[in-house]
C-alpha cells in the first residue's frame, strides 16, 4: 500500500510538471506595482514549486541583418513563479524575448514578439521546450516583415 | 481677436498691459458680467503680487532642467506672443518658490507653450498646451493635482497610491504608470494608459485601465468601461455612444474581457447573463469561479475572476 502511494505521487509529480508551461500578460495580471515598467509578465504553471522553477530569457534581436542576443534579468514579483520581462535593448531592429523553463523533469519555452505598444500577443509562441535557434529566427524574420525590417 | 465664453487665456495678458485696446474694451465687458473669470483675475492678481513681495533666491537645479525639458522651438512669433511663450516657464520657475509657501497655485498654458511640473522625487507630470492644473497636495504620503481642463502626461516612479489627479468626473489613482489624462471642455476625460495601470475612481465606482488602454468618463457619471486601444472600431464606438450590447458582445475578443467583465456589473440585470456567457465563450471560467456567484456579482468572485482574466489582456 505504501508501494502505491509512492508510485502514485511520483507519476502525480511527473504529471504536473508535464503539464509545465509559460502564461504571458499584461504587466497588470502581476497585481504587483513594480511591474510598472515591464513589457510583460509571464508566469509558470503546471510546476509543483514555482520558486525553485529554473527559468532564463534572452532578447533575440535582428538589426540590418545582424543577429544579437542580449541575456535578460527576469524581475521576480511578489507571487511565486511570477516575472516581469523590462526592455534591456536597443530599439532598432525587431525584438522578440525567448523564455526558457525547467520544473523537475519538465521543460518549458516561449517565444514573444515585441512590437511598438509592447508584447504581441497572436504572434507569441509557448513551447514545450526551450525555443531553438530555427524556432527564433522564423520569428524574428516574421516579426521584421511584419515591420519591414530589411534581414 | 474673438473671445471665447471664459478669458482665462487673456487675464495675465490684461494685468500685464499686454492687450490692444478693442481687446481690452471686450475684456472688460465680459469681466463685468462674469463671476468666474473676475475670480481668476483676482487669484492671477494676487500671485504676481506674491511673486513681486518674494525675495531673490537661487532656484533648485531640478527645476531650470525641467523647464529646459519643457522648451519647444517656436516658430517667428510677433514679439508680444514671444514674450508669453516664456511666460509659462517663469510662472513655474516663480511658481516653485510660491509652492514652498502654497500649494494651491493654478499653472495655466497657453495654446503654444507647454510646461513640466516636478512630483516630489516621485516622477514628472508634463503639462501640454491649453491646459490648467494645480498642485492641491504636495506631501511625501500624497501627491495630489487637480486637472481643470487640458491635458497632462503624468510618468510615476512610486509605490501605489501615491499620486493621484482629480477632474470635474473622477480621480485617476496612480498604481504605478504612465498615462495621458485629458480633461474635454464638456467636463468629461479620457484616460489613456501607455505603462502599468490606473484606477479611476467616483463614488464608489471604479474603472480598471492597464497599459495599452483607455476609459472615458463623463461628469455626473463617473469612469466608464475601459477598452483595449486596438479593439474593433464597432466596439469603440458602441461604448462611446449607444451601448448597444449586441454589438459589443459580438465584436469582442479574448482580450476585450477587460470590457466584458466591467460590463458585468454595469448592465441591466437581464443582460448580465449575456456578458457571462460571451467571457466564457471566449476564455473557460477559472476555478474558484461560478456562474451563479459572478450574476450575484459577489466582489470576491469578481475580484478572481479579474486577476484571472488578466492573463489573457
Amino acid at each position: 500500500m505504501v508501494r502505491s502511494a509512492v508510485i502514485g505521487f511520483f507519476i502525480a509529480a511527473l504529471a504536473l510538471a508535464d503539464g509545465f508551461t509559460f502564461n504571458i500578460g499584461n504587466p497588470v495580471a502581476s497585481g504587483d506595482y513594480r511591474s510598472k515598467t515591464a513589457l510583460f509578465v509571464f508566469r509558470t504553471e503546471g510546476c509543483a514549486d514555482p520558486a525553485k522553477a529554473q527559468i532564463s530569457g534572452t532578447a533575440e534581436g535582428l538589426i540590418k541583418g545582424m543577429r544579437r542576443s542580449v541575456p535578460l534579468n527576469l524581475a521576480k514579483l511578489s507571487q511565486p513563479g511570477v516575472y516581469g520581462v523590462n526592455k534591456s535593448w536597443t530599439a532598432d531592429g525587431a525584438w522578440v524575448v525567448s523564455l526558457s523553463g525547467t520544473c523537475d523533469h519538465a521543460s518549458a519555452g516561449a517565444i514573444i514578439p515585441i512590437g511598438p505598444g509592447g508584447f504581441i500577443r497572436d504572434s507569441s509562441k509557448l513551447l514545450p521546450h526551450s525555443p531553438t535557434n530555427a524556432e527564433i529566427e522564423a520569428s524574428l524574420k516574421a516579426l521584421a516583415h511584419t515591420q519591414g525590417e530589411k534581414q | 481677436m474673438k473671445f471665447t465664453r471664459h478669458i482665462s487665456t487673456q487675464l495675465a495678458a490684461r494685468l500685464d498691459g499686454q492687450l490692444t485696446a478693442a481687446e481690452l474694451r471686450k475684456a472688460e465687458e465680459h469681466l463685468r458680467t462674469c463671476v468666474r473669470c473676475r475670480e481668476e483675475s483676482e487669484q492671477v492678481r494676487s500671485g504676481m503680487a506674491i511673486i513681486k513681495s518674494l525675495e531673490s533666491v537661487a532656484a533648485p537645479d531640478e527645476i531650470w532642467s525641467s523647464i529646459e525639458a519643457g522648451f519647444q522651438p517656436a516658430p517667428k512669433r510677433p514679439p508680444w506672443q514671444r514674450q508669453w511663450l516664456l511666460a509659462p516657464a517663469v510662472v513655474l520657475i516663480l511658481a516653485g518658490i510660491v509652492w514652498w509657501r502654497s500649494a494651491s497655485s493654478w499653472i495655466e498654458t497657453s495654446s503654444t507653450s507647454r510646461t513640466t511640473i516636478s512630483i516630489g522625487n516621485i516622477g514628472t507630470v508634463e503639462v501640454e498646451p491649453n491646459t490648467r492644473v494645480r498642485v492641491v497636495k504636495d506631501q511625501p504620503d500624497e501627491h495630489r493635482l487637480t486637472l481643470a481642463r487640458g491635458e497632462i502626461r503624468a510618468t510615476i516612479s512610486a509605490p501605489p497610491k501615491l499620486f493621484f489627479v482629480d477632474t470635474p468626473s473622477g480621480t485617476a489613482v496612480d498604481l504605478g504608470c504612465a498615462y495621458l489624462l485629458t480633461a474635454e471642455e464638456d467636463g468629461s476625460d479620457l484616460l489613456r494608459v501607455t505603462r502599468g495601470w490606473v484606477s479611476f475612481q467616483w463614488k464608489g465606482l471604479e474603472s480598471l485601465v492597464p497599459a495599452g488602454a483607455s476609459c472615458r468618463t463623463r461628469p455626473k457619471a463617473g469612469p466608464g468601461i475601459p477598452y483595449f486601444d486596438d479593439a474593433s472600431d464597432a466596439l469603440k464606438r458602441a461604448l462611446e455612444t449607444n451601448g448597444n450590447l449586441t454589438i459589443i458582445l459580438s465584436e469582442s475578443r479574448k482580450r476585450d474581457t477587460l470590457t466584458l467583465w466591467h460590463l458585468l456589473s454595469r448592465v441591466e440585470v437581464g443582460d448580465r447573463a449575456r456578458v457571462f456567457d460571451r467571457i466564457t465563450a471566449l476564455t473557460p471560467l477559472p476555478a474558484g469561479v461560478t456562474r451563479e456567484k459572478a450574476l450575484q456579482l459577489d466582489h470576491q468572485t469578481l475580484d478572481h475572476w479579474r486577476e484571472e482574466l488578466a492573463w489573457t489582456w
